[in-house]
């Protein structure tokens, strides 16, 4: 018993960006063992695995259950087929991308496995012993936990830090699967339709964010925020305050008790910077600060910063990256 | 009908996370109902509230001292506490099999038909426990519930997923964790106050899983502070941006 197994998500039929990168960590895991670990995958709901398999690297074994049925997310169904697949490949390991999939369906199978979690794990300290850290008490620290038991389930962040090994495009084989599915006895929360927000990608997923707080003054103000981040191909975010005045959908909101982020570049626009808010952006690249108080706090957080009226620099920033992106 | 709310307690955002040889300085922490827990017993006491009858019963894993902390939870609303004495910190997997044998023997053959957690606690952030504990219920479960309507036989709920929201329908018996924003959690009016002093708090001891699942090793403090470099205006922005940084 001793294999990696990686769930890889679909969502509307593509696999998703996160899931594809975790598969490729795992590969670079599991090179890296003497001897190589073997790495499969599951896939549940039709999906288009053509398209995605340029960026699938290393070798094994994709399970595809390709029937319409498992379009849609259904906790029982899926803790069944991918507690099923674990137990035939004698899996010790099952990987997800820290999603809001998988931090509904990790924990269940945490009990049904009898295997140890580690959610949102942003870097291995040490994969064999199976430990890793993350960061607890609103980003204010980082802590080191390790798996007690032989099984286990691990929900990766995203990690901008290169794999430790330079990965080769191997064989993978992808094996359709249908025969499963059949009656479940327990009762489920069965989901009946998704509605996407079309455009902009998902804050917790933007490789650049514009943000803004209380300082952009109102409803109407974001709109130079969506032109921004329209331009240069990155989301929207928000603050609490913003939020709660109903500026914004919580989707946005970035955070404490929004969501955490790792973008290359986060543009803070009139966000003072409460550690609430600096809890969510621990994992940011370059952090531009736009705020017109000198001693915001967001200031002691950000790599560069221009002190000045969000109203006046933003419109005079959206110009000059129109200059930019022209000429480009 | 019974509802069974899951409580825990966490540092209030003023607390002073203090780290010393890789434990949290606990003398520093002032510790509150966990925030999305305060969306969860609202969600729960306004259900009841609807319906005209039921009870409404938190549960908690804390220490005996705890007791001060549960009254101001009885003060938003629920009728009375459960309070499971637990010393340390156990591992979500024993914080989920402490509240899942309370709640079976609290209620004996009968599961209540809802129950209701926070999406996550603000301290750790695992989100596990609630999931764990439906698991070993062996009822359904839904997280990160952002709208919930109740219908002929049973719920319609929408939980909030990457760039988009999810429509679900189940029936009951089923546990909810909570998202923020799906209501405005009531203030303790003095009345309630007073009130929750005469609700009962319920010592009920239950064994704790000698193993953990998982073990923390350690902490250690973030340094967030870097040095920000004061630009002119957007011009040097973007330039240092496409130049220095080339992100794009």
């Amino acid at each position: 018993m001793s294999g990696y197994l990686v769930f890889l998500e679909q969502r509307e039929g593509l696999l998703r960006k996160s899931s594809l990168e975790t598969w490729n960590r795992v590969q670079a895991l599991a090179a890296d063992e003497e001897p190589s670990i073997p790495v499969c995958g599951v896939i549940l709901g039709p999906a288009d695995t053509q398209t995605s398999e340029n960026e699938l690297y290393g070798s094994g074994r994709l399970f595809h259950a390709t029937a319409p049925d498992f379009l849609l997310y259904d906790s029982e169904r899926y803790a069944r087929i991918v507690s099923d697949v674990f137990r035939k490949e004698e899996c010790s390991t099952l990987f997800f991308a820290d999603t809001a999939l998988s931090r509904d369906l990790a924990p269940k199978l945490s009990i049904r496995l009898e295997a140890s979690l580690l959610s949102g794990c942003a870097r291995f300290v040490d994969e064999r012993s199976g430990s890793c850290s993350r960061s607890v008490y609103a980003g204010s620290c980082i802590a080191s936990f390790t798996a007690q038991l032989e099984k286990r389930i691990f929900t990766l962040f995203s990690s901008p830090e290169p794999f430790s090994t330079v990965l080769k495009a191997g064989t993978i084989v992808i094996s359709p699967f249908d025969d499963y599915c059949q009656a479940i006895s327990r009762p489920s929360a069965a989901v009946q339709k998704i509605a996407m927000t079309t455009g902009m990608r998902d804050v917790a997923e933007a490789g650049i964010i514009v943000a803004g707080g209380r300082g952009i003054g109102s409803r109407e103000g974001f709109a130079m925020l969506e032109e921004l981040a329209g331009l240069l191909g990155g989301s929207v975010g928000a603050s609490r305050a913003v939020v709660d005045e109903g500026w914004r959908p919580h989707a946005e909101q970035v955070g404490q008790t929004g969501k955490s982020v790792a973008p290359l570049l986060y543009l803070a626009c009139g966000i003072s910077g409460s550690v609430q808010h600096l809890a969510g952006i621990g994992r940011a690249g370059t952090i531009v600060a736009i705020n017109s108080d000198r001693h915001a706090p967001i200031f002691d957080t950000a790599d560069f910063g221009i002190v000045g009226d969000v109203h006046a620099v933003i419109p005079g920033f959206i110009e000059e990256v129109r200059d930019f992106l022209k000429k480009k | 009908m019974n509802i069974a709310v899951t409580v825990c307690f966490v540092p209030d955002t003023a607390s002073v996370i203090d780290i010393d040889d890789g434990v949290v300085d606990q003398s520093r922490l002032n510790l509150v109902m966990n925030p999305y827990d305060e969306y969860a017993l609202e969600e729960a006491v306004s259900f009841r509230e609807r319906r005209g009858e039921g009870l409404v019963t938190v549960f908690t894993i804390a220490p005996a001292s705890a007791k001060e902390q549960l009254r101001k939870v009885l003060a938003r609303g629920a009728d009375n506490a459960v309070l499971v004495p637990a010393e340390g910190v156990p591992d979500p997997y024993q914080t989920a099999t402490m509240l899942s044998r309370a709640i079976a023997g609290y209620y004996g053959d009968v599961l209540p038909e809802l129950l209701f957690a926070g999406k996550h606690s603000t301290d750790f952030q695992s989100a596990q426990v609630p999931l764990m504990l439906a698991e070993l219920l062996g009822i359904a479960s839904v997280s990160g519930v952002s709208s919930l309507k109740e219908t002929d036989d049973g719920f319609d709920l929408e939980r909030e997923i990457e760039n988009g929201v999810e429509y679900c329908s189940v029936r009951p018996p089923v546990l909810f964790s909570i998202e923020k924003g799906i209501n405005t959690p009531r203030n303790a009016s003095i009345k309630a106050v007073m009130d929750a002093r005469k609700k009962s708090i319920e010592l009920y001891s239950v064994e704790c899983p000698e193993k953990p699942y998982v073990r923390l090793n350690g902490m250690a403090a973030v340094v967030r502070k870097k040095e920000c470099r004061f630009l002119r205006d957007e011009k040097e922005l973007l330039g240092v941006l496409t130049n220095e940084r080339k992100l794009f």
